[in-house]
């Protein structure tokens, strides 16, 4: 017990240790938690949602969002799993631990967000079964619940039962873990999906009630994600002695663009079939991209996501561009922040315009969400830098235990 | 409290302060005793929300606990909006199922159903305004000869196969792209007609089937009720419900005192918390005690109906046997209760 | 070591901080947003009408139900009737409704429950003469002759209620005022055969012919009912002219009325203009954008 004690201390510790520049980025990380801090009391404790920019009309936004693009995020460490369990790719080797870092943190941003999106999080205990009511499996956002606690369970079982058999020099149950991996994997899907089936099993919303909608949100999910762990690895190769060879990238950089030609040909089909016929039920997509009765606030975003999404793809199908590290970072995160438009904003909220009574009307977010927002996602930043930086640690072997100090133990 | 602490309490305070005068600190004995009985009742408004706040979820609670309750609830109303609040804790009639008909073909879109509503269950009125009904202006289309050759291209080689044109555009009838804020000085208008919409009390209905924690269900008269106290505001219900009938309490409801509707029911149009979500329950806290609902009684033109579905002398039923009779999105099976009619 | 001593300041500062904001002060005085000014508040609204402006006025009383309710609320905005607090309130039972023959199915539970109505006698006062009096005050075949025949003529009096006599509203053209109105005792109503009827039930008369409206209106389809919903319960009917006029009713089947207020916009949305471009085409322009302002 104490050495698992000893692990996390260690752990966090080296997590938390670094030059002046690693300090610059999370003190930079960590000037959004004040206004977070103010904008969560005003709606958690003074005010209540109100605060924020919703109406009964558009009673989900930003906050669910963010959420559902997050899911995807989660998912995506199953890119790096997949491929280094199943397949062996051997270059992956040091990039596995850092996908599970990913996926544990944001799942725990999704936490986050729902904790904003809820109206009651004081009686979130009202889910706990037993003392609770947990309405499976009538409900999807049960559904939901265990899928995505599950998988933080399973990501958490992963990555730091490898880590602390490291840390102690001790050689992995193999048997243990890998049951471990192969579900992990099976569940990584299993989470999208869900999330997926949480929208689309509303035939009130016309623009989510099709069935492309969890292929899609996974292959999305598998351009986004990885795009996020490439820049991640290059900036760890930049900062830190861990090696991440080429292969790695190249390898995910393939995934990426592979992903995205299927997503994109996923949103033009859903595009064709929903702007062809052009009924009532394609007048969300309709206002997404065009605006209708000069309401228009959608259609710049739903352009520019658009744009980043084609352009990166058309860019990345060629292997000089997808080869040069310079350029594929900014590629990445234009492609990352295409992607959490498609699926943060311009699928959640325009899934809510026009009601379903047909109403019109538009949304605007206060201050105070964006506040909430940007803290949600500088805490998930800090949460990851720390969590990867303990877990390059462990990988160099800078994060050992006293008794580990010389023992060689061959590990995945 | 009762008689006797309360001596007590009275009679401790009292030598509490011949302590303090023999001390010479008057003033601070004053305050102190001033606070000292301005916290007691704060206390039990404590204690009430703490009890309140682990209490189980209406439908699972025995008929002690539903008491229990209910009392805890009147208490602290009355204390708030300063005058008898009555929380009614009644069930379903037995062998009623409500259902409710509206002719769109009388309907003047005066929208006093809606205020009546208001007034009745204890909406809150602004910050977030909250009204359960929404009357919708449909147009009757206006449809012209000078309009014929409107919008077709010039010259058909040109179309690209794009065949619409003229009066092609123009809105009429139930289309769902309506007016909710028309204005008028006077309705009906000329040109205009009107489509109110409110929950339908569906028998299949998605809002139940959504919500994580069944704070939601549908009783046995087929109303669909909410818990408000095990609510945990997480909207999959609003975004479920085809009919937009559920409404938010995105802050602290505002509802004066002087406004409030003393005359309430748990799951009705008691006086709702931050977080939850409402609707509609054809004011059960009336219907279950054999009153008409508030917005049936104030429709000028008695477009409204209502009564028990499985009686076939009520109004609904004779209207389900005799008019033209259609329920709205009947393409989502929720088999609403709430029905449209013309003569 | 020492980042673990960093880890406990750390968190030691974050709850401290989280104290001082739970203990809100850093609230801002922004949040004390002025209520909106409660019309009720004040002074409540007492000259209400129930349906038809000017013809189904009622006073608000305070304290009339056991409870301690008034008998109406009304609407600040347009001084309609928003709630009852007693739907019962100055009524008295409707009477006789007979039955079409032995298997009457039109009359529901008529037969074994209470129904009452609102009389409308006490309405018929005109030029503010006593109730008791009413319209045979002049019409006692002195003061006002009665007339021999039913053959239109030009009034001399009650325009305000006929605008033009030669051409009743009502009917088209086909009877006039003596066909309803009894010539003789103008404090009742007559129907075709000669009998009496009274104000207080005028769908004894209107039913003669509009029969198919009259069923409904027995059945509960047509009209207006307060009070019970229930199998036997009491309800308050209302009769054809609480909400139709009969000397307009050819051109306005019901009186307009002024609405009450819309909701609230949105929040973020600054007017409802897109709605005026409705119809479904791309450019409203085009269509009827300019077809249907939000005016009468």
């Amino acid at each position: 017990m104490k050495s698992k004690i000893d692990f996390v201390l260690d752990f966090f510790s080296y997590g938390l240790k670094g030059g002046a520049k690693y300090y610059t980025w999370l003190g930079i990380l960590a000037l959004f938690i004040l206004p977070w801090a103010y904008g969560s009391y005003q709606q958690l404790v003074a005010k209540g949602m109100i605060v924020a920019g919703y109406t009964d009309q558009i009673s989900w936004a930003i906050y669910e969002g963010n959420f559902v693009f997050l899911v995807g995020v989660a998912a995506a460490a199953v890119t790096v799993v997949f491929p280094y369990y199943v397949y062996h790719y051997k270059p992956l080797k040091n990039v596995v631990l850092i996908g599970e870092m990913l996926a544990i943190t944001a799942v725990i941003m999704v936490i986050l967000f729902i904790l904003f999106h809820m109206g009651r999080p004081d009686r979130l205990w009202h889910l706990i079964p037993i003392i609770g009511i947990f309405n499976w499996p009538n409900s999807m956002l049960t559904w939901d619940i265990l899928v995505l606690n599950g998988y933080l369970g399973l990501n958490i079982i992963c990555g730091f039962y490898s880590m602390y058999k490291r840390y102690t020099g001790q050689p992995l149950n193999e048997k243990f873990y890998m049951t471990f991996v192969y579900i992990s994997i099976v569940w990584a899907l299993s989470i999208h999906t869900v999330t997926a089936f949480l929208m689309n099993t509303m035939p009130t919303r016309p623009m989510w009630f099709h069935s492309l909608m969890p292929i899609k949100f996974i292959s999305t999910a598998f351009a986004g994600g990885p795009a996020l762990i490439i820049v991640a690895l290059l900036t760890v190769r930049k900062n830190t002695k861990l090696e991440i060879p080429d292969e790695a990238i190249n390898l995910l950089s393939q995934i990426v663009v592979w992903c995205l030609g299927i997503a994109l040909f996923l949103i033009l089909s859903e595009v064709v079939t929903e702007l062809y016929p052009s009924t009532e039920h394609s007048f969300q997509l309709k206002y997404a991209m065009f605006g209708m009765f000069g309401l228009t606030k959608m259609a710049p975003w739903m352009w520019a996501s658009y744009i980043m999404m084609i352009g990166s793809f058309i860019l990345l199908l060629i292997p000089s561009v997808r080869k040069n590290y310079t350029i594929l970072p900014i590629i990445c995160v234009t492609l990352f922040i295409g992607i959490w438009i498609d699926k943060g904003l311009a699928l959640v909220i325009p899934g809510m315009i026009p009601s379903p009574i047909g109403e019109f009307s538009e949304y605007t977010p206060t201050w105070i969400e964006i506040f909430i927002v940007a803290g949600n996602w500088a805490i998930g930043f800090m949460i990851f830098t720390i969590l990867a930086k303990g877990a390059i640690g462990v990988m160099l072997g800078d994060v050992l235990h006293p008794s580990a100090v010389g023992k060689k133990v061959a590990h995945h | 409290m009762s008689t006797e602490e309360k001596k007590e309490t009275e009679g401790t305070d009292i030598s509490r302060r011949q302590f303090f005068k023999e001390a010479g600190a008057i003033s601070a004995a004053v305050a102190a005793a001033a606070a000292s009985s301005v916290i007691a009742p704060e206390e039990a408004e404590a204690r009430t929300t703490f009890a309140e706040m682990f209490q189980k979820n209406y439908r699972l609670m025995t008929d002690e606990e539903k008491k229990e309750a209910i009392a805890r609830l009147e208490q602290r109303h009355s204390e708030e909006y300063g005058k008898k609040v009555t929380v009614d804790g009644s069930p379903a009639i037995k062998d009623v199922l409500f259902g409710y008909a509206l002719n769109i073909q009388k309907c003047i879109g005066c929208r006093r159903c809606v205020h009546a509503c208001v007034k009745e269950n204890n909406q809150s009125r602004h910050d977030p305004e909250i009204q359960w009904i929404r009357v919708i202006k449909m147009e009757k289309g206006n449809f012209t000869v000078d309009d014929m050759n409107k919008g077709y291209p010039a010259n058909a080689n040109e179309s690209f196969g794009i065949q619409v044109g003229g009066n092609a555009y123009k809105n009429s009838g139930v289309a769902l792209e309506g007016q909710h804020y028309y204005q008028p000085e006077t309705v009906p208008e000329k040109d205009a007609f009107y489509f109110p919409i409110q929950c339908h009390q569906c028998e299949k209905p998605p809002c139940v089937k959504v919500c994580p924690v069944r704070t939601t269900y549908r009783d046995p008269d087929g109303i669909v009720v909410i818990d408000y106290n095990w609510c945990i505001g997480c909207r999959m219900c609003v975004a479920a419900c085809p009919y937009w009938a559920r409404r938010f309490n995105w802050g602290d409801p505002n509802l004066p005192a002087e406004e409030m509707n003393p005359n309430t029911h748990y799951l009705g149009n008691r006086p709702r918390m931050r977080g939850v979500v409402e609707k509609c329950t054809f004011c059960l806290q009336r219907t279950r005690k054999g009153r008409y609902t508030a917005c049936l009684e104030v429709c000028p033109v008695g477009a409204r109906k209502f009564g028990n579905l499985l009686d076939p002398e009520s109004e609904v039923s004779k209207i389900l046997d005799r008019k033209k009779v259609f329920r709205l999105k009947a393409d989502m099976n929720t088999y609403p209760k709430f029905f449209y009619f013309i003569d | 070591m020492k980042t673990r001593r960093i880890i406990k300041v750390t968190f030691g500062a974050l709850v401290v901080g989280t104290m001082i904001f739970g203990s809100g002060r850093f609230q801002t005085q922004a949040q004390q947003e002025q209520p909106v000014q409660s019309a009720a508040a004040t002074a409540p609204v007492t000259d209400c009408f129930e349906s038809r402006e000017g013809y189904t006025a009622v006073t608000r009383v305070e304290n009339v139900t056991p409870d301690g309710n008034p008998n109406v609320k009304c609407s600040p905005t347009t001084n309609g009737v928003l709630w009852w607090g007693d739907p019962f309130d100055g009524t008295v039972p409707m009477g006789d409704m007979p039955a079409f023959g032995p298997d009457d199915k039109t009359r529901g539970d008529y037969e074994t429950e209470e129904a009452v109505v609102k009389p409308r006698e006490p309405m018929l006062m005109y030029f503010n003469m006593e109730p008791t009096q009413n319209c045979a005050f002049c019409h006692n075949g002195q003061t006002v002759p009665f007339p021999t025949d039913k053959n239109p003529r030009l009034l001399a009096a009650h325009q305000d209620i006929v605008e033009n006599s030669m051409q009743l509203m009502h009917g088209r053209a086909a009877f006039w005022c003596l066909d309803c109105h009894n010539a003789t005792n103008r404090n009742k109503l007559i129907d075709h055969k000669g009998n009496e009827v009274s104000f207080n039930q005028p769908q004894q008369l209107c039913g003669k012919c509009h029969g198919e409206v009259y069923i409904d209106w027995r059945m509960g389809i047509h009209g207006k009912r307060i009070g019970s919903w229930t199998k036997g319960g009491k309800k308050r009917w209302w009769v054809c002219t609480e909400c139709h006029n009969p000397h307009t009713v050819q051109v306005n089947r019901f009186q307009a009325i002024k609405p009450e207020l819309a909701p609230a916009l949105p929040k973020g949305m600054k007017d409802a203009a897109h709605e005026q471009h409705h119809g479904g085409g791309p450019a409203p322009a085009a269509g009827h954008g300019e077809a249907a302002p939000a005016k009468h």
